[in-house]
């Protein structure tokens, strides 16, 4: 993925391990810079303090969860997108992103 | 009327590495086409070749069911619920990552290629316990007939994903009828040629056809592989 501009990533997730990688693969992705959120109330806290271009929902979050995250980030920072991360860092993290992103940008 | 999209073997996304040689129907790792997406529920198809003693090491995943299917030698398979096994050529190797697991897997011989489907699909609920599942398939003993190795009553993935295989001579026909209305059919030519709805496929090509009740299989060479996956169209 070529990339020009610096993308703000925060994940937010419950398994330690798994989010562990997840952050691991944020960063050492060129253009993107990530920071992970292992609570929700933790993710709540960086939505306030933070903009970020994406949001990605990862291991844990449920659909009510969701539903918290999804509106926090639309009172704020209505451009920023939300989307699920399937997979625990799998090979879909960068498709996602980029589908998400090519979605917004029409 | 029936919807059909039709994807090429040479138009799949293609890395390789020297430990792996990954063929993809949709967007997966650096392969990005926006239009290839997945099927409805189906997310991935990848056409992976693993050197002898080659293979995927301890890595995560979480809500996303990945069933892996040997064509060729055999995957060693263990993960962090602590099952380990060998998967060989006539198995499926089913993994339900539901709220989170690590795996490897590797080929299991060291001097020998391994070729495996590995096939994604969305799940229906979010963050279940993992389960790992070891079944038979059966194209082989009974051959001209399409077999059904995941089903809601069988080993299940989701209660609205079937998957059939089967292996078949020149010239044999039959129909495929969807077991739910509404859901999609993906249609993957293992080995050989068929003709889907009089759409010539050939081996490693696919074919989505939704908006239909089922689809007409007419059998075109010897020795034949055809693999169906019938998923709902929404996530």
């Amino acid at each position: 993925m070529e990339n020009t501009i610096q993308l703000k990533l925060l994940a937010i997730g419950y398994d330690a391990a798994i989010m562990k990688v997840v952050d691991r693969l944020l960063n050492s992705h060129t253009g993107w810079n990530g920071v992970v959120a292992f609570t929700k109330a933790a993710g709540l806290k960086n939505i306030v303090d933070e903009k970020y271009d994406a949001v990605l929902l990862c291991v844990g979050v449920t659909i009510a969860d969701e539903q918290v995250i999804r509106e926090a980030v639309a009172i704020r920072h209505s451009a920023t997108i939300v989307i699920r991360h399937y997979g625990g860092g799998s090979g879909l993290l960068e498709n996602e992103l980029r589908a998400a992103l090519d979605h917004n940008n029409q | 009327m029936a919807q059909y999209t039709y994807h090429k073997a040479e138009t799949r996304g293609h890395d390789h590495h020297d430990w792996l040689d990954s063929k993809k129907t949709f967007s997966f790792g650096d392969y990005y086409n926006p239009k290839r997406m997945g099927f409805g529920a189906l997310r991935v198809l990848n056409d992976d070749t693993l050197p002898g003693g080659k293979g995927f090491g301890l890595h995560p995943h979480d809500n996303m069911e990945i069933i892996s299917i040997p064509l060729k030698g055999s995957l060693r398979h263990e993960d962090s619920a602590g099952n380990k096994a060998v998967a060989n050529t006539g198995t499926v190797q089913v993994m339900h990552a539901g709220s989170g697991l690590f795996h490897s897997e590797y080929n299991n011989s060291a001097d020998e290629i391994a070729e495996f489907l590995q096939i994604w699909v969305y799940p229906e609920e979010l963050n279940t316990a993992p389960r790992y599942t070891l079944g038979r398939l059966s194209y082989d003993t009974a051959p001209n007939q399409l077999h059904t190795f995941i089903a809601p009553d069988g080993i299940s993935i989701r209660k609205d994903v079937w998957m059939s295989i089967g292996q078949f001579a020149n010239d044999v026909s039959l129909t495929y009828q969807v077991h739910k209305p509404g859901n999609g059919m993906y249609v993957f030519v293992v080995n050989g040629r068929f003709s889907i709805d009089g759409k010539v496929l050939s081996a490693r090509d696919g074919l989505g056809v939704w908006d239909a009740g089922g689809i007409d299989i007419k059998v075109m060479d010897s020795d034949s592989r055809l693999l169906v996956m019938e998923v709902p169209m929404i996530i």
